[in-house]
């Protein structure tokens, strides 16, 4: 399971759900700029406050880091 | 052994890629990402061309121009880490440790942004420190911030904030402000930010997030302190040229010195272009022209 934390203007949150839709990889999207929830559970996750926090399967990665993307993809699988 | 190698995705980067790729010369282009600084910008006005695109559609344009051009190679998501001279020409080194070798190149790799260097500023970033207030700001909801950086990146930053964040405190260094009265007129309307200048900020602390910072007011040398959750470093950029530091010679801020009619570099087989230089005004459309001048020098020096 794939979900990324995001705010609307965010051009790395962009990127990397692009990244996903071109690998074909279904996430889910929390913007944490209207749920407050997910902002307090972003935090949480990933002890820190920057966008994009990319949780996949338990493993959070903390911007639009494609290396540390790939890799946690290819545990999932 | 490639004729040329350009380093840099940013409109220099790609303006060069697109040229040589025409000119028919044998050019590999290498960058970690494609777009350049303005790449977080919500909306650029003034590129050529286009009366409003965001900085991320700009980075999609150029990527896909440079990519639709026949015989350039591309190697993206690569950081050279260092380039040395060798008698056939040049060694570009990847992170890796893998070496590609070039007859001339194109030293195109942009600025990024300065920090602070104080205490708490590593510790913190990312945990309240932040250099992208088009990326942050909305986790400022209800919060003070600091806004490092009287200038336009930091009136930029402060206008970013007001939908936010409840009090900006706006810290410059010098005596005044110089943003463009522009973006301090929308700034200051807006009636909860708080200017501060004559401040050097001297340390950022907190708990597990930024809870404050400490700053010297260099008038008086008091130290004095606000109590912010957010601080926004926006203090200007430094050129990325430590790669090349010991390759060709640079400016005292740490500019390549370029020959501004024809891009050269103080070494032979090497040229600059972009905000990497020390052209006088550091804008995207110069940045490309810069390049493609560049590029058609370097193929006049390949075919004479």
């Amino acid at each position: 399971m794939v979900k990324i934390y995001s705010t609307t203007q965010c051009v790395y949150c962009q990127m990397a759900k692009e990244y996903f839709k071109s690998k074909n990889i279904a996430f889910e999207e929390y913007n944490v700029e209207q749920d407050e929830r997910a902002a307090a559970e972003m935090v949480e996750k990933s002890q820190q406050m920057g966008v994009p926090v990319i949780d996949i399967n338990g493993q959070i990665i903390i911007g639009f880091d494609k290396e540390s993307i790939n890799k946690a993809l290819k545990d999932l699988a | 052994m490639y004729e040329l190698i350009i380093i840099g995705g940013g409109p220099a980067g790609i303006a060069a890629g697109v040229y040589a790729a025409r000119k028919k010369i044998n050019a590999l282009l290498v960058a970690k990402d494609f777009g350049g600084q303005s790449v977080t910008s919500a909306d650029i006005q003034n590129w050529i061309g286009a009366k409003s695109v965001s900085g991320f559609e700009l980075a999609k344009m150029l990527e896909e121009h440079l990519k639709h051009q026949e015989g350039i190679e591309v190697k993206e998501g690569v950081l050279v880490s260092k380039i040395e001279k060798i008698p056939a020409g040049f060694a570009v080194y990847a992170e890796n440790g893998e070496a590609i070798e070039a007859k001339t190149i194109l030293l195109a790799m942009g600025s990024r942004p300065k920090k602070l260097n104080i205490p708490g500023e590593e510790k913190y970033s990312g945990k309240g420190v932040f250099y992208c207030a088009t990326c942050d700001a909305p986790l400022m909801k209800n919060k003070a911030v600091a806004v490092i950086g009287g200038g336009n990146s930091g009136f930029e930053a402060a206008r970013d904030l007001l939908p936010y964040a409840e009090k900006i405190y706006i810290l410059e260094y010098l005596e005044e402000c110089k943003a463009d009265a522009v973006t301090c007129t929308v700034v200051r309307a807006a009636g909860k930010e708080e200017e501060i200048t004559s401040a050097a900020v001297k340390e950022i602390f907190g708990d597990a997030f930024v809870k404050g910072l400490k700053y010297e007011d260099r008038k008086t040398g008091e130290t004095k302190e606000l109590a912010v959750g957010g601080v926004f470093v926006e203090i200007g950029f430094t050129p990325n040229s430590e790669s090349v530091k010991n390759l060709v010679e640079l400016d005292k801020w740490g500019h390549v010195k370029v020959d501004h009619k024809t891009q050269k570099t103080s070494l032979e087989g090497a040229w600059a272009a972009g905000d990497l230089t020390d052209v006088l005004y550091k804008q995207n459309n110069i940045a490309a022209g810069d390049a493609i001048k560049a590029v058609l020098n370097i193929h006049d020096y390949l075919r004479k």
